[in-house]
């Protein structure tokens, strides 16, 4: 979908993006990590064409970005930021209108698809439709946001820190939101944060950028795991890097079926993390395990954690 | 079918109308004046005459100062203003020069200093003398015996109890006090003098009525409206140190080589303008609050110059 | 009750309920006292002698007392809505009465003075009046109406004074008589005063939103920009007016037949402009520097073009600002228009400067009012205009 072939850009004397090379498959959700000044947000903005890259090329659908309108290149790809950036002269419904009016899209398919698209990110359309930015909060704010970025149903999604300025408790439900959208429409998603646990929860690829090259890009197991080097363990973080392993897997993935044993059930979807923690508040070494219906499914161990994955 | 030619017909009356009001326009004298009282009243006095004399003209009355307006109709901004005789030494530079002391001499003298130069024509002046003088309240004159500046002269000389309004202009135009002082023999110290800021004679004249901060006396004008009600009298100029301003139109000499019969229509009036007359018309104006335009009107029908 | 009284008592005067109005309340009683509300005079040119308020309150005319009385009592009672709003009432009618007291004895002083004699108003009516005014304001202010319906109540309270003027119950006042005298001249200065301000609002708008514009995007023409408007403002008005004759007066000598004069119209429009250039453009471009950043990042990613972003965002982001520039610029333009007059340009600064130049203050009164009426209506015409365009949402 995306390609980007030793890519370069400099600010004056500062290189900021340097022979970077990455290609974006359809479905993926690739996030960009790393810390300030790395160069990830400039080569997000440089797949939009929001930065001009000096030097390399950029590929998206086959085609040289540069053979695109930057206006025509844009109203494909959606575009959401962490100032959120909502039109405040606007309603919610005009707001999200944006893409599709520009496309021209007939009224009915617009409405349709506002209201779609409102109800997507859990904002009933009837109480919302006629809102103000003003009147929501930062959360609801920035659901608005990848509603209008996703309206015009375009081919990529791109963001850049979009819940950096949200609270933790909003953060991590709009991460959640985000995550069954992935899955729910299969788009393609490159996302740019700062934060190692949002990239872990989210991404189906990270890749970690320093000085404006890629240190190291893989799934999070792999990261997590297989660390290329001492700035890569360091930034997924030694401390608790058993911790992050647990929270990639599901009970699921370790239940004993057939097993029965007396206690308040835990969802089988749940992480090996969380079952970790109630191992340790509840004082056990076994907990009952049930399916997506309530029924019963078997009785996780404690000792399994400890397990490799199959 | 039949309105194509109605709307041909209309367009062709907008146009000549608009023709019409242009070359009206483009012959219209334009007729300037200065923005106070007196300026007002002849500038409405000369267009009322000349409209009912059949000659078309542009009010561009009130238009500024002596400067402004003087400089307006060299510019050929406008054709015709009411000027004094007298302010033809400063337009020439040429204070030194006795002449202007005469009425007649003045005015011969500044017709053929505008028509070599610039080509401006000076019709004739009215008997009128609106020159600089000092006027003094009337109980004062009675008490003291006061008629002419020689008696003024001798009675402050004397230790007699005066304060003079005055604007800064006349204060320190050479022409102004110090010619008064230098003939007459008297010199009035800082104490005895209250400078207002302004040509505005109104205000002195309103200080030396109302007795303000002590003033008995206040520069005046000879034509001035007010004096005379407000219970003050001018003081003779006997020695005639004061240029002579008689009013007179000033018009430039193409647009009076195109209309010839303004010399004609304005002498007329100009003649009947005596200082006397000028005082009564000006206080009418001035004193009584009536309007420049109505009370011009009134005094050329009065006299006969229109219906 | 020792709870309450220490309460009450920690507030200082614990029975004044209303500060404001208590202020106003005394300035108007020591006004009414000390100042006189109208001045007898001979002619128009000398000072008259003044009658104070209470000389005049005789009869029929005390009935004037009772809005003032409510007036005093509403600042002991505790506020609520029906008090604000009969102190509004309060305030409309003393306004009128005040102004219909005054017309009422100048008829009855002409009656038997000389036809030249003038009753004119004092000091204490202007004072009272300005107050009665601010005391209706403040209380309409207190009941928290919208811009609206607090802009049709203040017609409603000029209602009665336009009934006045409109029946001749005040036409023997001075400042009536020196309208009388030169009707069509008022006429003419009113017309002239606003073609003055509407030839000058115009070219401002036309060149100053452009630069404001071109100032926000660059920096480096921001900088200069702004200096040389600074530099022009301080320039004080006449000066500038004369500065200026010359050049067009030469300009006009070259281009003869396109009307360009050294004084007029010209002149005095092509200053005022350059005055009203600094706050429109000022305004202009600050109100297009504080269109949120966010906003132009997000319509520029989701592929809106330049123009569509400036139309369609950073247009109406921006447009209250200019408009309450345009506010101040109008006011400005109005006042500074009545000094045109001295270059021959008309307006209602012909009439200042005539009554300046015959020690006539009710002819000055007479160009003075309208300007400020003029100005006051403008502000709150465009303060309208403002509020109707802002979306709910702001």
């Amino acid at each position: 979908m995306i390609e980007l072939q030793a890519v370069g850009k400099s600010f004056g004397a500062t290189l900021a993006v340097d022979e970077l090379s990455l290609t974006i498959e359809r479905g993926e959700f690739v996030v960009l990590i790393g810390a300030s000044g790395s160069g990830k947000s400039t080569t997000l903005k440089m797949i939009n064409r929001l930065v001009e890259h000096d030097r390399g090329r950029i590929l998206f659908l086959g085609q040289e970005i540069r053979s695109f309108k930057p206006e025509q290149l844009r109203r494909r790809m959606g575009y959401a930021i962490q100032s959120i950036g909502l039109f405040p002269h606007w309603t919610v419904a005009r707001n999200v209108a944006a893409v599709p009016e520009l496309l021209g899209w007939s009224t009915q398919r617009i409405v349709a698809r506002v209201d779609e698209l409102l109800a997507l990110l859990g904002l009933e359309p009837g109480a919302y439709r006629q809102r103000y930015p003003s009147q929501l909060s930062g959360g609801q704010q920035q659901r608005v946001g990848v509603a209008r970025a996703l309206a015009g149903d375009p081919e990529v999604l791109l963001m850049d820190e979009p819940f950096g300025a949200l609270d933790p408790i909003t953060r991590q439900t709009l991460q959640q939101e985000l995550a069954r959208i992935h899955r729910a429409s299969g788009k393609t998603i490159v996302m740019v944060t700062h934060d190692i646990d949002e990239a872990l929860r989210l991404a189906t690829r990270i890749v970690l950028l320093d000085h404006g090259r890629i240190v190291q890009a893989g799934t999070p197991a792999q990261l997590l795991a297989e660390p290329a080097n001492a700035f890569v363990s360091d930034f997924v973080g030694r401390s608790d890097l058993g911790l992050k392993l647990l929270g990639l897997q599901t009970v699921a993935e370790r239940v004993r079926a057939g097993e029965n044993v007396a206690g308040e059930p835990v969802p089988q979807t749940l992480s090996l993390r969380d079952a970790l923690s109630q191992f340790v508040v509840r004082r056990v070494d076994r907990l009952p395990v049930v399916d997506a219906h309530g029924l019963p499914a078997g009785v996780i161990h404690f000792a399994d954690l400890l397990q490799r994955a199959p | 079918m039949s309105l194509i030619p109605s709307r041909r017909a209309g367009l062709l009356a907008v146009m000549a109308a608009l023709f019409m009001v242009g070359a009206a326009q483009a012959q219209a004298v334009r007729v300037g004046s200065k923005i106070d009282t007196e300026g007002s009243l002849l500038g409405n006095l000369v267009v009322q005459v000349l409209e009912a004399g059949g000659v078309k003209t542009e009010n561009k009355l009130q238009l500024g100062n002596t400067k402004i307006v003087r400089g307006a109709l060299v510019a050929g901004e406008i054709d015709l203003y009411p000027e004094y005789t007298g302010n033809g030494a400063f337009f020439h530079a040429d204070e030194k020069n006795p002449a202007w002391k005469s009425l007649e001499a003045g005015y011969q003298r500044i017709k053929s200093l505008d028509a070599e130069k610039i080509k401006l024509v000076w019709l004739q002046p009215a008997p009128a003398n609106n020159t600089w003088a000092i006027a003094i309240r009337k109980d004062v004159a009675g008490a003291q015996k006061l008629k002419s500046l020689d008696d003024f002269g001798r009675w402050v000389t004397a230790g007699g109890k005066v304060k003079l309004a005055a604007s800064a202009e006349f204060v320190e135009r050479p022409d102004a006090l110090p010619a008064f002082q230098a003939a007459y023999g008297f010199k009035l110290k800082q104490d005895q003098l209250l400078l207002l800021a302004g040509g505005d004679t109104a205000a002195t004249i309103k200080a030396a009525a109302e007795q303000t901060s002590g003033v008995n006396a206040a520069m005046a004008y000879g034509t001035d409206g007010p004096v005379a009600a407000l219970g003050l009298v001018i003081l003779d100029d006997t020695r005639g140190v004061q240029p002579v301003y008689a009013p007179a139109v000033v018009v430039r000499a193409e647009v009076l080589a195109r209309q010839p019969k303004i010399a004609g229509l304005l002498a007329p009036l100009f003649k009947t303008l005596d200082t006397a007359t000028l005082q009564h018309l000006n206080a009418q104006i001035a004193l009584e609050g009536q309007d420049a335009k109505k009370v011009a009107a009134n005094y050329l029908k009065a006299r006969g110059f229109i219906k | 009750m020792a709870a309450l009284a220490i309460e009450q008592g920690a507030r200082g005067f614990g029975f004044v309920r209303n500060r404001v109005l208590c202020a106003l309340v005394v300035a108007g009683v020591a006004a009414a006292l000390g100042l006189a509300f109208v001045t007898v005079a001979p002619n128009r040119l000398v000072s008259g002698t003044g009658i104070t308020l209470p000389g005049l309150l005789v009869g029929a005319r005390a009935l004037l007392l009772l809005p003032a009385a409510w007036l005093m009592l509403a600042v002991l009672t505790p506020p609520s809505r029906a008090v604000h709003a009969s102190v509004t009432v309060s305030g409309a009618l003393l306004l009128a009465g005040l102004v219909w007291l005054a017309g009422d004895e100048a008829a009855a002083q002409s009656a038997h003075l000389a036809s030249i004699a003038r009753v004119s108003l004092g000091g204490g009516f202007w004072v009272l009046a300005v107050l009665a005014w601010l005391a209706a304001a403040d209380a309409l202010q207190r009941l928290g109406l919208s811009p609206a319906w607090r802009a049709l109540v203040h017609a409603a309270a000029l209602l009665p004074l336009a009934a006045l003027l409109g029946n001749g119950a005040i036409d023997q006042l001075s400042l009536l008589k020196e309208y009388a005298n030169r009707q069509d001249v008022f006429n003419a200065a009113a017309l002239r005063h606003g073609q003055i301000v509407a030839a000058t609002l115009l070219p401002a708008l036309l060149i100053g939103v452009p630069l404001g514009v071109a100032a926000a995007r660059s920096e480096r023409l921001a900088r200069p920009l702004f200096a040389a408007l600074n530099v022009i403002q301080t320039v004080p008005s006449i000066a500038l007016f004369g500065l200026l004759i010359a050049p067009l007066a030469w300009l006009g000598d070259a281009l003869p037949g396109w009307g360009i004069q050294g004084i007029g119209l010209l002149p005095a429009v092509i200053a005022l402009v350059l005055y009203a250039l600094l706050p429109i453009v000022h305004s202009t471009a600050s109100g297009l520097r504080q269109v949120p950043a966010g906003a132009i990042e997000s319509a520029t990613g989701m592929g809106l073009t330049a123009a569509q972003r400036f139309w369609n965002v950073e247009v109406p982001l921006a447009l209250p600002v200019l408009l309450s520039g345009l506010r101040v610029t109008t006011v400005q333009v109005i006042g500074l228009a009545v000094v045109a007059a001295l270059i021959g340009a008309g307006g209602f600064g012909a009439l200042v400067f005539q009554g300046l130049a015959s020690s006539a203050l009710d002819l000055v009164l007479l160009g003075v009012l309208p300007v400020v009426a003029l100005a006051i209506a403008a502000d709150a015409g465009l303060e309208l205009l403002g509020c109707s365009l802002e979306s709910p949402g702001r």
